[in-house]
């Protein structure tokens, strides 16, 4: 007699999503899905509207990486306007892409993967949360607050508001920097400091009681996908694609937004509303990469700022190659978000942060036009399609969920035949589960915008695995 | 909307803090943002007296509520007659038993910032008005419109109680 645990819903996720594990007749794993169950339309719903409408719209598709979206979106709109935008927009585009990364690094690790990491992962659900973490740990409950108003500080102040700031046009950004933002951005960098060091102190410590965490969560060999500055240095903002395969070695490099769909496949499945990304050359699913924290580091050979470089060096050696555990994710954003405070710090240091001109302007000099940013959990790429008054008449979205679909599912399944046995499982056994996709960070707002593209399938099976219907849409 | 409607983004000291959520597209859910909107106004000149308005409360709140003396929380509430107006006492230590992150209710947040931040002092009061639809929409129902006056007096009322406590 088969048998399907499903568990539903995945908690501390951005978004909703379910995970059903199919057990053979002995009761042990034959198979696991994680299911992205809600769905959206922004590719459809922006045909018919003015391109430069697109960065604001774009941002809406998530609270909480509105900011990568927003910059993804505007390069793919200067792209049709032939435009490059002045370097200081460039420099303060950058500065606030990486306040978001810190803001959001900090909501991931402390507020949803904290409570696994401090509290154990077998603790009482009834405790294992943010007010669990606040009362066992309050110096990290504090210091994860901080991080977050820290980001979320600078996003305010550059922006006009926390969330979904309209401040990053077609062209560059609406306002320059003062000096008294400046000043009070620089004022609030020795803390964010600090609290990162005691985040990585506390994390360094507790990593080791994980190590058969460490061994079952995703950890596997796959390729990795991120983009990265031409001196082989971090790059959030700017760069170009690099693919590396499972060894290591490079098998794409220097892929422009433009470029984008010639590596990048998207494949479906009927139990998901999020797609599969996989790289062409290799096909569906042989082809499927990871983006992210750890693809980011796993990639790049320096970070360009001196404590994150010591950090990376660290990291680097958590394995004799890459390093491949999903659960590493964990670290790699302590890694970025100290990267993120030291960048924002050079930033402001810059000699032509506080210049004026910060704004190009143009209308539509070509047809069609690509993005390409890092968000807080990987690449995105935006494709635009308009016609000659600049109407959009098409998108597509290549979004960081879809592209780490295939292997948060092969994680899943992997934590599953390695915790379940015999039919028999515990609340802990199932939230280590979901925790292999918490590893990942995953934002199934963002993955899910193909409202009416999406197959769907309702498949009622019997106890003896007969299938009794089906119902199959798209 | 996500926005401090009365002072910079970062923590200061305020005697009050009014702390406001909803969401403005789903119908009576936005009244506790309307009131925001109307308490930013009346006590704009009032240096003692801070507005914050949030789709939801989430736990980065605790440290603007450990630096109030006090806190009106605002919401619309589902399980109330539509259009009363409730203000009562916070309270405390009650224990969610549920795993939240992304959202909190007022006396988790007040429970939150109290063991974070040990502001055992924060007075802190809830106003609700009763919702009678949560329906998409940028418009109220009938008794949460006719409820809006009698809310802005309750809250004008309990802010300067506060403030003279």
């Amino acid at each position: 007699m088969s048998q399907t645990i499903t568990i539903d819903p995945v908690t501390r996720l951005e978004g909703h999503g379910k995970i059903t594990i199919q057990l053979n007749g002995q009761g042990e794993v034959e198979d696991a899905h994680f299911h992205v169950t809600q769905v959206r339309g922004f590719e459809r719903f922006s045909e018919g509207r003015p391109f430069y409408e697109m960065p604001s719209l774009m941002a809406r598709i998530c609270g909480i990486c509105p900011v990568s979206h927003l910059i993804a979106s505007a390069k793919a709109c200067e792209a049709i306007m032939s435009v490059r935008i002045p370097h200081t927009a460039a420099q303060l585009r950058r500065m606030m892409n990486l306040a978001q990364m810190v803001q959001s690094h900090a909501l991931s690790f402390f507020y949803l993967a904290s409570p696994d990491l401090l509290l154990g992962m077998d603790a009482d659900p009834k405790v294992r949360n943010v007010l669990g973490l606040a009362a066992a740990k309050p110096e990290l409950g504090r210091a994860g607050i901080a991080l977050r108003r820290f980001g979320q500080s600078i996003i305010e102040l550059l922006g006009e508001k926390r969330v979904h700031p309209g401040w990053v046009v077609p062209g560059g950004v609406t306002e320059p920097l003062s000096t008294e933002k400046r000043d009070k951005i620089l004022a609030m960098i020795p803390e964010a400091y600090g609290n990162i060091t005691l985040a990585l102190g506390a994390y360094k410590k507790i990593a080791g009681t994980f190590k058969e965490e460490i061994e079952v969560f995703a950890n596997f060999p796959s390729n990795y996908m991120s983009l990265i500055n031409e001196d082989e240095s971090i790059e959030f903002t700017d760069g170009a694609l690099r693919l590396i395969d499972p060894k290591g070695n490079t098998i794409e490099d220097g892929i422009t937004a433009t470029r984008y769909s010639e590596v990048i496949g998207e494949a479906v499945e009927p139990y998901s509303y999020t797609k599969f990304a996989y790289y062409k050359p290799l096909g569906y699913p042989e082809g499927s990469y990871r983006v992210g924290p750890l693809a980011r580091l796993n990639i790049v050979k320096h970070m360009s700022t001196p404590k994150a470089e010591k950090e990376l060096a660290e990291f680097k050696q958590l394995a004799s190659g890459l390093v491949e555990s999903s659960f590493h994710y964990h670290r790699a954003r302590l890694v970025e978000m100290l990267y993120g405070v030291e960048r924002i710090e050079e930033i402001l240091a810059d000699s032509r942060i506080l210049d004026k001109h910060v704004r190009a302007t143009a209308g539509v000099n070509r047809l069609e036009g690509a993005g390409q940013a890092e968000a807080p959990r990987g690449v995105l790429h935006h494709h635009y399609k308009v016609d000659e008054n600049g109407k959009m008449t098409w998108a597509n979205l290549v979004i960081a969920t879809g592209q780490n679909n295939m292997a948060m599912n092969l994680g899943v399944l992997q934590a599953a035949k390695h915790y379940v046995k015999k039919g028999k499982f515990t609340e802990g056994i199932l939230n280590r589960v979901e925790a292999v996709v918490r590893t990942f960070d995953p934002c199934l707002s963002c993955s899910t915008h193909a409202f009416g593209q999406m197959p769907l399938a309702i498949t009622l099976v019997s106890v003896e695995g007969e299938v009794l219907d089906k119902v199959v849409r798209g | 909307m996500n926005s401090d409607l009365t002072e910079p983004p970062h923590s200061e000291k305020a005697n009050c803090l009014v702390l406001a959520c909803g969401n403005t597209l789903r119908g009576d859910d936005g009244v506790g943002l309307r009131l925001a909107d109307w308490a930013a106004e009346r006590f704009r000149d009032d240096g003692h007296v801070r507005v914050v308005a949030r789709q939801q409360w989430t736990p980065d709140l605790a440290a603007d509520v450990a630096t109030a003396d006090s806190v009106l929380f605002v919401d619309s509430s589902v399980d109330s007659v539509p259009g009363r107006v409730s203000l009562v006492a916070v309270p405390s230590n009650r224990g969610s038993g549920e795993a939240r992150s992304h959202h909190l209710e007022a006396h988790e947040l007040l429970d939150l910032t109290r063991t974070l931040y040990g502001s055992m002092s924060v007075h802190a009061m809830l106003l609700t008005v009763g919702a009678a639809s949560t329906e998409l929409g940028e418009s109220f129902s009938d008794p949460v419109e006719a409820a809006i006056p009698r809310a802005r007096g309750v809250l004008e009322k309990a802010v300067l109680r506060f403030l003279s406590s």
